[in-house]
């Protein structure tokens, strides 16, 4: 849905990552966001809009979201098939999936992710490099392992289902099981809200306080 | 909301020479003031307006349709009604009617003139679906002198938008961002209610309590503005109690709390949407705290203002809400001992998130639930009431019950007051009662 809040901002670049998923690089106008928040986007006059985390770190000079296509979805495939200097309608930023600078300096972080649900971690690591995190993404092909290689050394952990390619064998709820994480880490999940719901009570049963976890489902 | 939008288009209405009848047959000029919130709520505007068009063949009849409205619904609805427009182009009503003539409207009319008006419209419209504007003349809207309704209870927004974007709801696309009224406007409209004695003042918004955070610091945040409230309060010396809905409780601050406790005519009744008691249904429901920030909360409130009711909203049925879940909710029900809950069942609104998802608690399901969560809040609710007897409250008398021989009234908590008396003298003022029944939703006592 579009509101007169939606501004045009014009395309830049399509890239593939999969046969399933790619970035939108789109001009940045000025707009001024924090790391982790989302925008609400579509294509210009189209009154469905959807939601995407936004990819890119704050201090780069164009705005980047991550789509997975959805087969029977009514914005991806159209977003899909933009083209340099096609016109995006942008409504944002908005959320509250962020870290303040007086937490990311005293606080150890675990992002949990889920396929596409990387997207706001992608942006939170770029943005803050000093911060102390590990980032675990569960997958299922290690193809879907997006540009993993912007991360430093370490601190990325695939989490493949489909074969051993991975870092971890298994789902990120099987990696957690396994890597208990310190009880005053500040957990970060974003994606599905199936993952979310079972790495929620792994950590819980694990000592964590609910006040130390933070969710974004994508839906 | 619908209150305050309704007292502010009254006015507009009237100085246009129109005058309000309650026979909706003799109107002339009809118009609705949608309502997004649920599905129902906009079948009941198309089965209306459909009566209304059949009316034309007849009588000439104008029609109008504004209030919180999707964009996919609006376009639809500009077929229909003569006239459609966001609450915020108020002021522009008496223009847009003069496009068809007050006199003759134009569904008997017909010239070339108005047809092509409302053509352009519809295609502008159309045109636009992608950027409806929904704010733009906010500011006009809130400049429109209110007729209120009542001479002592009066509605007053400060906020409109919300930017929180709950899962279940439509607003963020009805209502646009959130856009905070100047603060001089409110104190001013604060003190002109204060000056003509009214005894309950609501201030309004989507998220009254994240006032003043779209202005980037040029704009008092809303405990400021409770404060200058409560200020207003103390120099008149007068009993009044000031109110407002609906506040989000993420923004929900102890500073809030603590000006409430601090200033007698600040309302020591608040009305918070817990939605749900559980961090999951939470999380699905994109609300952004947990059952334990919100306890936080409730703990701070009992610390700070023990003698405070507490309201709230709760949605049963949710998408995906298992049995698990829905028992978590009884037991904050339990926990935070609510004096009132507003329970819905939850129902699909078009253009929400939770409207791609599968509806998938069956209606029995929804219904048995909200039965069973309504029966704990009638245990909750009275066993608060029962601590109300043998004690004496000050009660705004309302009006007067259906059977004549009693008055109604409220707490400054609230809570429902039946009072034998006849005395229409007595209504609009605050009156000692002192509390001798307790029933499940209200109590009843004599006037002292």
């Amino acid at each position: 849905m579009a509101t007169d809040y939606h501004k045009t901002h014009r395309v830049e670049e399509v890239k593939d990552l999969t046969p399933s998923a790619y970035i939108v690089r789109f001009q940045k106008n000025g707009m001024q966001f924090q790391a982790g928040q989302n925008l609400n986007l579509g294509l210009k006059g189209d009154t469905e809009k959807r939601d995407y985390s936004i990819y890119s770190p704050e201090q780069n000079e164009f705005l980047e979201v991550l789509i997975k296509e959805i087969t029977t979805g009514l914005v991806s495939k159209k977003l899909r098939r933009l083209q340099e200097g096609d016109e995006l309608e942008v409504d944002g930023p908005f959320g509250f999936f962020t870290i303040s600078g007086e937490s990311r300096k005293k606080n150890k972080f675990l992002f949990i992710a889920s396929g596409s649900g990387i997207a706001p971690f992608h942006s939170l690591a770029l943005s803050y490099p000093e911060m102390d995190y590990q980032l675990i993404h569960g997958i299922r092909n290690s193809d879907e392992a997006y540009e993993r290689k912007h991360y430093a050394n370490g601190k990325y952990i695939s989490c493949v289902t489909a074969d051993k390619s991975g870092d971890f064998h298994g789902r990120v709820t099987d990696y957690l099981k396994q890597n208990p994480p310190d009880k005053d880490t500040l957990c970060y999940l974003c994606g599905n809200v199936n993952m979310i719901y079972d790495a929620f009570d792994i950590l819980k049963e694990q000592g964590l306080p609910s006040s130390n976890l933070f969710a974004e489902v994508y839906f | 909301m619908n209150m305050s939008d309704s007292e502010r288009t009254r006015p507009v209405i009237e100085r246009m020479g129109y005058s309000w009848t309650d026979n909706e047959e003799e109107a002339d000029l009809l118009g609705v003031l949608a309502c997004s919130v649920r599905q129902k709520a906009i079948d009941k505007v198309y089965s209306r307006i459909h009566k209304w068009n059949k009316r034309k063949d007849r009588q000439n009849l104008l029609t109008f349709l504004t209030g919180c409205i999707l964009p996919a619904d609006k376009v639809k609805f500009m077929k229909l009604f003569d006239i459609v427009f966001p609450m915020s182009e108020l002021q522009q009503l008496p223009e847009m009617i003069s496009q068809y003539g007050i006199v003759t409207p134009v569904s008997l009319q017909q010239s070339q003139e108005n047809i092509d008006y409302r053509n352009d419209r519809l295609k502008d419209l159309k045109q636009k679906a992608g950027s409806l504007k929904l704010n733009e003349h906010i500011f006009d809207f809130w400049h429109v002198d209110p007729e209120y309704t009542s001479h002592f209870e009066a509605f007053v927004p400060i906020q409109n938008g919300c930017d929180k974007f709950c899962t279940f709801c439509a607003v963020p696309y009805t209502r646009g961002r959130e856009v905070s009224r100047p603060s001089k406007e409110i104190l001013d409209e604060v003190q002109s209610l204060i000056d003509r004695d009214f005894k309950s003042i609501t201030l309004l918004g989507q998220n009254v309590n994240s006032y003043g955070l779209d202005k980037n610091g040029d704009e008092i945040g809303f405990p400021e503005l409770l404060e200058k409230i409560g200020k207003l309060g103390n120099k008149s010396g007068k009993e009044f109690w000031v109110y407002f809905t609906s506040p989000h409780p993420r923004d929900m601050t102890d500073e809030v709390i603590e000006v409430i406790a601090q200033y007698p005519n600040l309302a020591k009744q608040i009305h918070i949407p817990v939605q749900a008691g559980d961090d999951k249904m939470l999380i699905r429901m994109n609300r952004k705290y947990s059952v334990d920030d919100f306890r936080k909360i409730i703990k701070t409130i009992r610390e700070l203002i023990p003698e405070a009711t507490i309201f709230t909203d709760i949605i049963v049925g949710f998408t995906g809400e298992t049995d698990e879940q829905f028992e978590n909710t009884r037991k904050i029900m339990h926990e935070f001992e609510f004096n009132m809950a507003y329970i819905a069942q939850y129902s699909v609104r078009p253009g929400a998130v939770s409207s791609r998802w599968e509806d998938d608690v069956p209606v029995k399901t929804k219904k048995q639930r909200f039965h069973k969560l309504t029966e704990d809040l009638t245990r909750v609710s009275h066993e608060q009431n029962k601590k109300m007897l043998g004690k004496t409250y000050r009660v705004l008398i309302r009006g007067k019950e259906r059977n004549q021989k009693y008055l109604a009234g409220l707490t400054e908590g609230k809570i429902n007051v039946r009072v034998p008396s006849a005395d229409d003298s007595l209504i609009g003022k605050i009156v000692d009662v002192k509390i001798n029944i307790a029933t499940e939703f209200s109590v009843a006592g004599e006037i002292v």
